[in-house]
């Protein structure tokens, strides 16, 4: 129970921390209008029929995956500011074990990527409208899964890398290809007329599950990669989260050690 | 004449030292270009793919075009923090005059941009085709004005603000609305297709057949592709985007070392 409350006041921080990138959130929300309303509306009419009735709703899905995807990621930079401006040092010096401290910011780092990316999905929802309020729920609670996973992938890496220059251009690279040898923006049949190799890679690739299973649940279930669904995506989503928890909350505690971030 | 050479030299190093931030943008480049181009071949429906030959060598251009803006933009960051640190004082202090620093950062800005564009610029020739020699001149002075005017934007920005925040938010509108509201991604004709359906509001229609980004990309398309049709709209445009923002830019930041 104690525990419990440590992990909580580490989330606490992380969601005020979020609140002051005021400026970050407007120019993300700036990002989701104008993906949505040049790229999708005019993109939609340029695909072939038998994508082009559903390309639009098809997209904004995948917008909304993508904004959860880099307001995951943020938590990244936010521990690379800290070691810089010496807050790790009294981070360590709470009553808080190293363990309550990663746990609560991966779990904080996934909850306010939500509460970023909640007004733009009850948008999108608004736009696309829902056919089956179970499956989405069933989808928007596994996609807290993707949150958390992304941000314990994020955690790792920025805890891994003693640069903040390696860590944004590897935060680049790392997004730019990850999003897209994913399902975001096209669906998989046409990603492996394009390329067998990428579209083997969208199999594996946690974008993808995240994608799938979010269309999945608003109803959108033309061209979902994934079989049997929910369960192949969530399978999937529930390996990536367990991995980077895991692998980033370790990680983070040896690094932590003896001023192992310097 | 030195001394704006001085003043290219300097934003030049400087340029090189964001090796890492330069590989991020090559990266997500090649990504666009190698991946997301290529996935659109398959999906672009078959009455456009016939207008576009194919949606990765419609893109390419696009592609250099966004390279070249999102370098020769870095600029207005290097001056934005230079504002916050006050470090024109120290500017000022250099044997240089007022007009001749605003002059060299301007040129620095759009031959940076230049140069990060030409291997993306070459790999479009490589996939699409080299130009006559008198294209090739036309296709480089264009994105020098198109790169000397988005320099000039940037730098207009970046001392109208000390915030970085405020900044990097203009950036984005600016990247955003440009970007997407253009040529870049889809053919003009298909805007201008949806304003005439009333899906796209006619300012917006107008804002990308008057963007300097639709401007130069069709540019190069047309003469790579022979589609859209070389027009001396495109040059105008240009021109007299690169001229306002230049013009801007220069009064704006001598107007700062002045302050």
């Amino acid at each position: 129970m104690k525990t419990l409350r440590k992990i909580l006041l580490v989330v606490e921080r992380d969601l005020r921390m979020f609140l002051q990138y005021k400026f970050l959130i407007i120019l993300r929300a700036i990002w989701f209008v104008a993906q949505i309303a040049f790229f999708g509306l005019i993109a939609s009419r340029m695909v072939v029929p038998d994508l082009a009735d559903i390309y639009f709703e098809y997209y904004i899905a995948g917008v909304v995956i993508m904004m959860l995807y880099s307001a995951s990621v943020f938590i990244g930079y936010d521990i690379f500011e800290e070691a810089e401006h010496g807050v790790f040092e009294y981070l360590l010096s709470l009553p808080v074990s190293r363990r309550e401290l990663v746990f609560g910011r991966s779990i904080g780092g996934g909850i306010r990527s939500f509460i970023f990316v909640g007004p733009l999905i009850a948008v999108s929802l608004f736009v696309i409208g829902l056919a089956n309020p179970l499956n989405f729920l069933i989808a928007f609670a596994a996609l807290f899964l993707f949150a958390f996973g992304v941000s314990g992938m994020s955690i790792t890496i920025a805890v891994g890398l003693k640069s903040s220059d390696r860590f944004d251009i590897l935060m680049g690279a790392l997004n730019a290809f990850i999003i897209r040898l994913s399902t975001t923006m096209y669906p998989q049949a046409f990603i492996q007329e394009a390329s067998p190799a990428y579209a083997a890679l969208t199999n594996f690739n946690p974008v993808t599950f995240a994608s799938d299973l979010f269309r999945w649940g608003v109803g959108i279930e033309r061209y979902l990669t994934l079989d049997p669904m929910p369960v192949a995506a969530i399978v999937g989503l529930v390996v990536f989260f367990s991995a980077f928890t895991f692998i980033g909350v370790t990680f983070y505690e040896r690094r932590l050690e003896g001023g192992g971030w310097k | 004449m030195k001394a704006i050479l001085h003043i290219v030299e300097h934003d030049f190093r400087n340029f090189f030292r964001y090796k890492w931030w330069l590989a991020g943008l090559i990266s997500m480049n090649l990504a666009d270009l190698f991946i997301m181009a290529l996935v659109y071949n398959q999906m672009v429906h078959p009455d456009i793919a016939k207008e576009i030959i194919s949606y990765f060598s419609f893109f390419a251009p696009g592609v250099t075009v966004i390279g070249l803006f999102a370098s020769a933009y870095m600029i207005g960051r290097e001056i934005n923090m230079e504002v916050r640190r006050e470090i024109h004082h120290y500017m000022l202090s250099l044997p240089i005059t007022r007009l001749e620093l605003a002059i060299g950062r301007l040129l620095a800005g759009g031959l940076r941009g230049m140069m990060y564009m030409s291997p993306l610029l070459l790999t479009t020739f490589l996939f699409l085709g080299f130009p006559s020699l008198s294209q090739l001149l036309a296709i480089l002075g264009a994105l020098f004005l198109l790169a000397t005017g988005i320099a000039g934007l940037s730098i207009a920005t970046a001392v109208s603000t000390k915030s970085l925040e405020k900044f990097v938010t203009a950036r984005g509108l600016v990247y955003y609305v440009l970007f997407f509201c253009s040529s870049i991604f889809y053919p003009l004709s298909l805007i201008r297709t949806l304003g005439q359906e009333g899906i796209m509001p006619q300012p917006i229609v107008t804002l990308a057949e008057l963007n300097p980004l639709s401007s130069g990309t069709d540019l190069i398309r047309s003469f790579l592709m022979g589609n859209p049709p070389f027009s001396f709209d495109m040059i105008r445009n240009l021109v007299v985007f690169s001229v306002i923002f230049a013009t801007t830019a220069m009064f704006a930041y001598m107007k700062l070392l002045e302050r």
